[in-house]
């Protein structure tokens, strides 16, 4: 019989596992990677890690076959056709290293030396372990204009600032050990995708096996609706309605609500005056709250919390002022149950019974014991993600849906509404890395740490002239902004009196002519610069528009002392350990590729710059001395991440230390799980500070013609229509829209044969979601091939998936699908381009935070036979 | 996109349904097990009609056609060199049983019949060798005889052929098979009037028999609940295989000879008689091609629930 | 002893971590799935119910597949593990009519997933596995399971819905499991008594 060797029991010479990361979503899982004579033959989780736990979701597992895909770039390539376009053979030379860093170099010093703004860097989300690198050349080269292409434009402008604002985080997720009711707004995590995605997905696993309730607003059943209690299908894009509604009937109709949280860890005690404002302390500035006891208006400072007003009318320094809860309370009864049925299509009666089993799961008041520390205890969780935020009115939405949680205190304690780890204590040999929220002035929250250009409160003050091509100095909440690739660029750029244009273009690995929209649109953005250089593992249909297209590692080719930024996409929240793992090389580079981050420190000393790239190292590491780069000494990337290592872990922990360990990890304390009541800050149920923020705007956009809709800059949030809610032409009567797919990762998966067989072989994966009701009464079947097209002409086909669950008025479209260049020749053609259907411009930019709306209205008709 | 190729395309989309068709007997190399298990079937029923009808040359025919039949089933096999390990599970594969049934056959048809036409064969026609060939190609005969069916209804994974008159139809194929090659080797021997008239007679019996069964098998798969059954109806009425199901099974084999037996009903030309035997064989091979062709596994889910756009 | 697994269907995704897992030890060839996934939905909009069903070889104790096998290549072990042996097999396939879980693939020769651009050598080290012409399905990752380790779908699971372990034994987990959580086969009406169980979503 043939019995096969035994892997584990095979000696030959090169038999080893090495501790390292995934990169083929931005998860960063830990893996051990299984090597027997040179080749990868196994990729499987770490179990020791706390990232993944020794498991892998199925992209992760089968990562190898991404690594060794032969359409992988191995050499430096040229353009020779100076044409650029989509049908133009770029004419590919190989050149050498060295050409090609000469070129690059000299066009860096040259821009350096004329305007270093003209320089963008931009890199996918993918690979996290890009960011550090790419932030730190940014810096030292001095460009302010450092983009994440279609990421965070679709995934964080509002997703990131408002749990930024509101839980000092990047995103947030259900408490999986302790909550007892979820309810989620056009979120995957734990069941598909995002952040710490394969570690979330057995945890929420272990809460659906302890009876977590879980409810599902978003328009497909699909991955978490699948595993819900309660699927709540809803008409697309109008979550804030819905969540709104349900805050309506706590507030007013079931008087559920956490008062002392109010009262303590909210504004919602804040006096506002007839202006919107706080009515503030005219000696010291401080918000006024009303003292209940003395009958006083007094800094909220001076005010022990349980004697704070939330409700009634007081009259301070001749104005009326009140309580900033009370103007919420009031605010709320626009959304009745009944009117809300109407925008959002759920049932009144459905809103009702939501609402009430949300606050009484709540037992507002209650505590728990937890490691012999009592602490609040709301074991409910309303979050949102990329879905709900997706719109031009994403930071109402995501707002609303968070104010369930800050109504009834679910907010970073027990069982409730967390953060991604935003309170850290470091480790407990040297108390690194360390970071916590603080208070402003006026007592609301700032962010221990951020991975943004500028932390999501207090917003910067606009300013004139734009330093940023996104504007984002002019829009200070906005993080990523669409104006590096919208149609109205120019005319933008000019009314804000940008006194450069962008010349040169880094590009790392972000597909952006896939991932922001329309390609014709972001095609031409990208034909105005002057040089492009990408790096990349494939060419991909963005690569192809370089000129210069470098050979990158794979993930597990590269070295990183952070695999990701530490602790917001990888590290699960709640209770349980961090994990500070590495990435480390498995095998080699082919043929010629190279590490981005040496080549990026390569680039600098070629283009005179090294000093302050490792000056820019020291502050993006948070390097303390005495491992901090000097001058402009020559290290290695190896030898910046041993630093980095040393630095946060102590001297004997370095490089050689995490290849052998993998990663550190050191328990989590309760304090800093579940800070909240640790820690001395409020969070804005009403957001005052944004209608002035409207107002500076406007004060410098209106002048040059460009109308700041207020509506969108009111303290308290409301529903706005997307343009597609506004869209009534006959016909256009689906809401189409896209989702993650549990198998791929944006548009890099598709390539990859494992899973791209596994995605033909899934109901939705390369197809078009409609429900069968809606489809029979437009004679449409299942498998027909459909145009899918909106009103402004934008069309693509593809194949009908015919399905029970989805929105009558829906239309679901997985992932980021349909390549059309011949880089990624396993991936061509394969699914359906969402992104074809968007505009990119300001009118589809959320005036507010620069958001690009995502649903868009549409027709389906089906594709002629012959055409 | 790059295609791998054709099977491998046609294997996701087998995949992606819940009522899956059978392949893998069917097309591509699969068609040589069609072939063979048609061949050795005729080969098995020509040997028996040919010895009741005393036909030498349909003996040769038949040992002839199950050499094919036998040379065809190695074409199907993805390891042919391995044949012989074939031989090892009669306890409880029927393959195994078919194997030893035209090995047997073979093996006695060469016995029996070298003496027959080679007059300087190292042993005589009636000697004990030729005698043992004799039983011993009866018993190979039987064995090829019956088991197709069965390898057919033991195939738990495909209902349409789990019916228990699917052995009974392949015998009567087996005979019709027999019979048709007898009409045509009649053509050629021009025997009397009266053996044609009987072996006209015997067709048309063992033809009804075969319509019968048949119709008994389709009326069971559609009566029962079987909802991969069914679907195997469906594809052979109205689906993937009623092209091959009209022209074949129906058009050549039954209504064309039933038109040429009726309208001569005597006396027959024996050019008729050819054809009808001709068209009989080939309406059998049809036969068998759309039952197997028609094969869908039994469908995977539990529980009464529906796929994607079913 | 009597080697099974069983499958939480509520605890499961349908992430196709199993089938891509399987994939990677074993390095099947493209269109031999030893697991795969599958999707269904029940219901009525807006009262509807999606279904991730992770299928594998049942390894079953009365295994059709091994009666009709002529050649013996399909048997059993005595640890209940159902396995091919492909020095044995001549192609057949009479064992994929035979399964009444379509779990059998034949090996028809093509190799490599990237087609022309040729084998990776991921590919080219797990290829001796795989000989061509002859018939493939999940052996319950004997090599692993001697080894002391789970089967690779198992080990991975993210969702930690399959579990593995002895039938025979009352007080292992997967028999605690069945008993506790009502485990069921797949077409028990088959007579085939499978070892691979699911649990209830
Ligand atoms: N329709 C639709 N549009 C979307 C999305 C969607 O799901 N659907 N998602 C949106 C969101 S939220 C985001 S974040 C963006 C993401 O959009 P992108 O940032 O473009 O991300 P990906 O599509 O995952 O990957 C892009 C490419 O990165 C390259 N890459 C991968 N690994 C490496 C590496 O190690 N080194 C180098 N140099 N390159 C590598 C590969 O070529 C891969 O194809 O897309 C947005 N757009
Ligand atoms: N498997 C996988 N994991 C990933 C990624 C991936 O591509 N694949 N990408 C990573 C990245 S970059 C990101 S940003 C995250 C994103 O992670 P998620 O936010 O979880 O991603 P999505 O699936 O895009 O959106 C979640 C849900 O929103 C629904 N939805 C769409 N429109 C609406 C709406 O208007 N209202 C409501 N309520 N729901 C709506 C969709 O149907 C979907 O079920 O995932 C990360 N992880
Ligand atoms: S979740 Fe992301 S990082 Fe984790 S295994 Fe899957 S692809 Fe890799
Ligand atoms: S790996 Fe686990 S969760 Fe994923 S499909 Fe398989 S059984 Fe289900
Ligand atoms: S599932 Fe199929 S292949 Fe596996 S033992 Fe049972 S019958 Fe045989
Ligand atoms: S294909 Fe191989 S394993 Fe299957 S029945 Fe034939 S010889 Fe046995
Ligand atoms: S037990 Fe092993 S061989 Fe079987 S499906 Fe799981 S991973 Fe594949
Ligand atoms: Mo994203």
């Amino acid at each position: 019989m043939n019995i096969i060797e035994s892997d584990v029991t095979r000696a030959t010479a090169d038999d080893t596992w090495l501790k390292s990361s995934c990169s083929l979503c931005y998860g960063t899982c830990s893996i051990l990677a299984h090597r027997v004579d040179g080749v990868v033959i196994k990729v499987e989780g770490n179990p020791d890690s706390a990232v993944g736990k020794g498991r892998l979701c199925g992209k992760g597992v089968g990562g190898l076959m991404t690594h060794y895909d032969p359409h992988r770039l191995r050499v430096p390539l040229h353009r020779t056709n100076p044409r650029k376009g989509f049908n133009e053979d770029p004419g590919w030379k190989q050149i050498s290293w060295d050409e090609a860093l000469d070129e690059i170099a000299a066009h860096l010093r040259r821009i350096r030396a004329e305007d270093p703004r003209k320089l963008v860097v931009q890199r996918t989300t993918t690979v996290t372990a890009s960011r550090a690198p790419s932030q730190a050349f940014v810096a030292a080269f001095g460009t302010p204009n450092f983009s994440t292409a279609g990421g965070g434009l679709h995934c964080g402008n509002g997703a990131h600032v408002i749990s930024g604002v509101m839980h000092a985080s990047w995103s947030v997720v259900p408490d999986f050990e302790y909550c007892n009711y979820a309810i989620y707004f056009g979120a995957s995590k734990g069941h598909a995708a995002g952040h710490a995605s394969c570690s979330n997905m057995g945890k929420a696993a272990d809460a659906r096996f302890r009876g977590m309730k879980m409810v599902v607003v978003d328009p497909f059943c699909n991955f978490a609706a699948a595993k819900a209690t309660e699927w709540v299908p809803l008409r697309v894009g109008t979550d804030a309605a819905l969540a709104l509604a349900m805050c309506n009937v706590m507030v007013n109709e079931l008087k559920i609500y956490d008062t002392p949280y109010l009262q303590a860890k909210t504004n919602a005690p804040y006096l506002i005056g007839p202006d919107q404002l706080y009515i503030r302390d005219p000696k010291t500035q401080a918000p006024l709250v009303w003292d209940q006891e003395s009958g006083t208006a007094r800094p909220f400072t001076a005010v022990p919390s349980a004697r704070m007003a939330l409700r009634g009318s007081f009259t301070v320094n001749g104005v009326v002022g009140r309580p900033a809860f009370a103007l919420l309370g009031e605010h709320l009864k626009k959304y009745t149950p009944e009117r809300t049925e109407e925008i959002t299509t759920v049932p009144a009666a459905n809103i009702r019974r939501l609402a009430g089993e949300f606050a009484r799961e709540a037992r507002v008041g209650s505590t728990i014991v937890i490691d012999g520390v009592t602490l609040p205890y709301r074991p409910v969780a309303a979050i949102a993600f990329r879905g709900s935020q997706g719109h031009m009115n994403s930071v109402y939405n995501f707002l609303a849906v968070d104010l369930l949680n800050q109504l009834v205190g679910a907010a970073d304690v027990v069982g409730s509404c967390l953060g991604f780890n935003p309170t850290c204590y470091g480790h407990p040999d040297t108390k690194l890395p360390y970071y916590v929220p603080k208070a402003d002035a006026d007592g609301l929250m700032v962010t221990g740490m951020w991975m943004g250009y500028h932390y999501p409160y207090p917003t910067n003050k606009p300013r004139m002239p734009s330093k940023q091509l996104g504007l984002q100095d002019v829009f200070t909440m906005g993080m990523t902004s669409p104006f590096l690739n919208s149609t109205d660029q120019e005319m933008l750029w000019e009314k804000f009196d940008v006194p450069y244009r962008p010349e040169m273009l880094i590009n790392y690995g972000a597909n952006l002519l896939m991932s922001i929209g329309n390609k014709d649109v972001v095609a031409e953005s990208l034909l105005k610069y002057k040089f492009i250089v990408s790096f990349d593992l494939f060419l991909t249909e963005t690569s192809v528009l370089a000129d210069i297209v470098l050979p990158d590692c794979s993930y597990l080719q590269s070295v990183d002392s952070r695999s990701n930024f530490p602790f917001i996409f990888s590290l699960p929240a709640g209770l349980g350990e961090w994990c500070w793992p590495i990435r480390q090389a498995v095998v080699p580079p082919d043929g010629e590729q190279r590490r981005y981050a040496d080549v990026l420190l390569e680039l600098a000393d070629r283009a005179g710059f090294r000093a302050d790239l490792n000056a820019a190292y020291n502050a993006t590491y948070d390097l303390q001395s005495p491992f901090r780069l000097e001058g402009d000494r020559k290290y290695s990337f190896d030898e910046i991440c041993d630093a980095d290592l040393r630095s946060h872990f102590g001297q004997e922990r370095g490089l050689d230390w995490f290849k052998q360990h993998g990663l550190i990890k050191w328990p989590k304390k309760p304090e800093e799980v579940y800070w909240r009541p640790f820690v001395d800050v409020r969070v804005p149920i009403y957001w005052e500070f944004l209608k002035p923020l409207g107002e500076q705007i406007a004060a410098i956009t209106e002048p040059r013609g460009l109308k700041i809709p207020r509506h969108y800059y009111q303290p308290l949030p409301d529903w706005i229509g997307c343009p597609s809610h506004a869209c009534d032409a006959p016909g256009f009567d689906f809401y189409a829209f896209y989702y993650r797919d549990i198998i791929h990762t944006n548009s890099f998966t598709m390539e990859n044969p494992w899973l791209d067989e596994a995605a033909r072989l899934d109901p939705f994966s390369y197809t078009i979601a409609m429900n069968r009701a809606s489809a029979e009464k437009r004679g449409l079947k299942h498998g027909a091939l459909v145009w899918v097209e909106t009103e402004k002409r934008r069309k693509v086909k593809g194949r009908l998936a015919v399905t029970e669950g989805i929105h009558p008025e829906g239309l679901g479209i997985a992932a980021l699908a349909g390549h059309w260049g011949d880089g990624m020749p396993i991936a061509k053609g394969k699914g359906v381009f969402f992104n074809e259907l968007l505009e990119v411009d300001w009118e589809h930019s959320s005036p507010v935070n620069l958001n690009l709306d995502l649903c868009v209205k549409v027709r389906v008709t089906a594709v002629e036979t012959g055409q | 996109m790059i295609p791998l190729n054709r099977r491998y395309e046609q294997l996701i989309q087998d995949l992606r349904s819940e009522l899956r068709p059978q392949r893998e007997w069917a097309e591509n190399r699969g068609l040589f097990l069609v072939i063979g298990h048609f061949l050795v079937g005729v080969a098995g029923g020509t040997w028996l009609c040919s010895l009741l009808f005393e036909l030498r040359g349909g003996l040769a025919v038949a040992f002839c056609l199950g050499v094919l039949g036998g040379l065809s089933h190695l074409a199907f096999l993805g390891r042919p060199e391995r044949f012989w390990k074939m031989a090892l599970h009669v306890r409880t594969s029927w393959i195994s049983r078919g194997f030893w049934g035209l090995s047997l056959f073979l093996i006695g048809g060469v016995l029996y019949l070298v003496p027959q036409f080679l007059p300087g064969a190292p042993w005589r026609s009636g000697s004990v060798p030729a005698a043992i060939g004799y039983v011993v190609s009866l018993i190979g005969m039987v064995g090829i005889i019956g088991y197709m069916g069965f390898v057919y209804s033991s195939s738990r994974a495909i209902p349409f052929w789990n019916s228990p008159t699917h052995p009974l139809l392949y015998i009567a194929y087996a005979l019709r098979g027999g019979m048709a090659v007898l009409l045509i080797i009649l053509m050629f021997e021009g025997r009397s009037p009266d053996a044609t008239l009987t072996a006209i007679k015997v067709w048309l019996v063992v033809t009804t028999v075969v319509v019968v069964l048949y119709l008994f098998e389709i009326y069971g798969a559609v009566s029962g609940h079987n909802p991969a059954a069914r679907q195997s109806v469906r594809d052979l009425l109205f689906g993937r295989v009623a092209v091959y199901f009209y022209g074949g099974t129906l058009l050549i084999g039954i209504l064309i000879p039933a038109m040429l037996v009726s309208g001569f009903v005597f006396p027959l030309s024996m050019g008729t008689l050819a054809i009808i035997g001709f068209a009989s064989v080939i309406g059998d091979f049809f036969m068998k091609y759309t039952t197997i062709k028609a094969g869908v596994y039994m469908p995977l889910y539990p529980r009464v629930t529906r796929q994607v756009g079913h | 002893m009597r080697l099974g697994m069983v499958i939480d269907l509520k605890r499961c995704i349908g992430c196709y971590g199993c089938q891509i897992a399987c994939k990677a030890e074993h390095g099947t060839p493209p269109g031999v799935f030893y697991a795969r996934v599958l999707k269904r939905e029940e219901g009525q909009y807006p009262n509807v119910k999606q279904f991730s069903l992770p299928v594998l070889c049942n390894h079953c104790e009365e295994p059709p597949c091994v009666d009709v096998c002529p050649t013996g290549a399909s048997f059993k072990w005595s640890d209940g593990i159902v396995d091919i042996d492909h020095d044995k097999c001549v192609g057949c396939r009479a064992c994929m009519m035979a399964c009444p879980y379509n779990n059998r693939y034949f090996n028809d020769g093509n190799q490599n997933y990237f087609g022309d651009a040729g084998s990776t050598p991921f590919e080219r080290a797990r290829a001796a596995r795989h000989p061509t012409g002859v018939v493939m399905k999940c052996n319950f990752c004997r090599d692993r399971v001697r080894a002391g380790k789970m089967p690779a779908c198992v080990a991975n699971c993210p969702t930690v819905a399959r579990h593995f372990g002895d039938l025979d034994d009352p007080n292992s987990e997967v028999s605690r499991l069945i008993k506790e959580r009502g485990g069921f086969n797949l077409h028990p009406e088959a007579g085939t008594k499978p070892s691979v169980y699911y649990l209830p979503a």
